[in-house]
């Protein structure tokens, strides 16, 4: 089993603003994750979009899903239809492309969204997988590219140290007696890591962690 | 939580416990938040149904931004006011409470997605019905929302809730079976009855597409809802008058996940077969979207 879905509120829930949970709240959820990932507001976002997307994105709203993603609202907020008007006006330039062919991260609901500004330039993947959950499954950060294992929660951190000590340290934070996987990728500019903890952390341990790690994301 | 409906139907027996209180326990135990906080995010869900069935049966209706849907619960309340429904009032009411959510879900309003947004009016429709014939107390209906999610978490593992991968029966089907199981617990039927009646719920519905008319969740998805709730509270029903199904509950999950794998794409939510793909479904997409769109 691939247990995609973990908790009951996956299954009853989100609360949303319609229409679709996949093509709106799903649609939110991967701009919102986006926008944690880049770690900053970006001034241009370009949103790739494959298959199922590609073909029905308008009439699903998931153009203004995922600019109130960006946005940073939540599924329920009453701003989300609004969301594109208030993000031009917010200085972000948000643009989307229905690509031909089959979603390169294998998932008939794919948004791929590029983001840079003045100084950074990062890539997300993301595919909503049903009733508003979705999965993470390519990321590019600081040219380093990674595919993660899908689904939420998920831990990012680009090690720039190349610190194996603190990884460890890291590691043994994360898990707190569970499990814990983990993928890596080696590049120049330093490692980058995803840890899917399978089980959601408490507020406080994730406080804890970001004072600690610098840029380290926690998606959930 | 659980990985197989057969693992919640012996843990319950065994233990003695209703199934509510399994996925309570379980989601604790897994989210790490306290019981009152799981408790009151699921009475909230409930809070957002009641509030979305309301909305969608005052006044003239809710209605879509392209007009397509709308005002449809209200015909429905206006004609059990007024007749005799062939199939009876609680099913009437049960029916007028799912279209209301899925025409408030159409409009951008806000609904509780179980476990879709396209679905959302399926389970509404069952509480509706539930509180109709049982009375259940608000207690027992977020009870009721804990089991269903329970063996909606099974069918959203083994098979899936997205109508894009897996059609419509992932979606009004998932919804309505479990829901269908669900009811049978609040109207006191065994663990295994409810397992009947998920399995009946959706050997029914198994193969539907989703072929949603130029891509909106609107027609045909409102009144397929309906049918959600009708189809739930049929199998709930069987399964409480001692019927069974012969595939056992978990082996009609796989068969919806190979059914959904084996259906084209042109079923999966995309808006170009089915329904989508008449000429009427066409003129309607080109209406709304003009004609260059593929």
């Amino acid at each position: 089993m691939s247990s995609i879905y973990r908790s009951v509120f996956d299954i009853i829930g989100p609360i949303m603003v319609g229409p679709s949970s996949s093509h709106t709240a799903g649609a939110v959820a991967i701009g919102r994750a986006a926008r944690v990932i880049f770690q900053d507001v970006p001034t241009k976002v370009t949103v790739h979009y494959y298959e199922s997307f590609a073909k029905t994105h308008r009439g699903h709203g998931t153009d203004f899903a995922i600019a109130a993603g960006i946005m940073g609202f939540a599924p329920d907020d009453k701003r989300v239809p609004k969301a594109p008007q208030l993000a031009k006006a917010a200085g972000i330039d948000i643009r989307y492309v229905e690509e031909e062919g089959p979603s390169p991260i294998h998932h008939p609901n794919t948004a791929i969204l590029e983001m840079e500004n003045g100084s950074h330039h990062t890539t997300v993947g993301g595919c909503s997988v049903g009733g508003g959950a979705i999965e993470i499954r390519s990321v590019k950060a600081q040219n380093v590219e990674l595919t993660p294992t899908g689904p939420l929660p998920m831990v990012l951190y680009l090690d720039r140290d190349k610190n194996l000590h603190q990884i460890q340290a890291l590691k043994e934070q994360l898990m707190g007696g569970s499990q814990l996987k983990e993928r890596k990728k080696k590049a120049t500019t330093g490692d980058l890591y995803e840890f899917d903890t399978l089980k959601n952390l408490s507020p406080e341990k994730i406080a804890e962690l970001e004072k600690k790690y610098k840029g380290i994301v926690f998606l959930k | 939580m659980y990985e197989s409906i057969k693992q919640i139907v012996t843990t319950a027996e065994k233990k003695k416990q209703p199934i509510c209180q399994l996925i309570i326990d379980a989601e604790v135990a897994d989210s790490g938040v306290s019981r009152d906080a799981v408790w009151n995010k699921m009475k909230r869900n409930l809070d957002t149904m009641r509030q979305a069935v309301k909305k969608g049966e005052t006044g003239a209706g809710v209605h879509s931004p392209t007009g397509l849907t709308g005002g449809e619960a209200i015909k429905v309340k206006k004609y059990r006011e007024q007749h005799k429904s062939l199939s009876g009032d609680t099913m009437m009411g049960a029916v007028q409470a799912a279209l209301a959510t899925n025409e408030v879900n159409a409009a951008l309003g806000v609904i509780c997605a179980t476990p879709t947004a396209g679905s959302a009016g399926t389970m509404p429709g069952v509480i509706a019905a539930l509180e109709d014939r049982l009375h259940l107390s608000e207690e027992q209906l977020v009870n009721f929302l804990f089991t269903a999610g329970g063996f909606g978490l099974v069918i959203a593992n083994h098979a899936n809730i997205a109508g894009a991968t897996g059609g419509c029966q992932a979606e009004v089907g998932s919804a309505s079976a479990m829901a269908a199981a669900a009811a049978v617990e609040a109207a006191g039927g065994t663990p295994q009855q409810s397992a009947e009646a998920l399995s009946i719920a959706i050997s029914n519905l198994l193969g539907l597409v989703c072929d949603p008319i130029a891509g909106l969740v609107e027609v045909p998805c409102v009144k397929r809802n309906a049918i959600g709730t009708a189809n739930a509270l049929v199998a709930a029903d069987l399964a409480l008058a001692g019927c069974t199904s012969l595939i056992p509950a978990d082996e009609c999950i796989q068969a919806m996940d190979k059914v959904g794998r084996n259906l084209p794409s042109s079923l999966r939510e995309t808006g170009m077969g089915g329904l989508a793909g008449t000429p009427t479904g066409q003129r309607i997409r080109a209406k709304i979207f003009g004609k260059d769109v593929k």
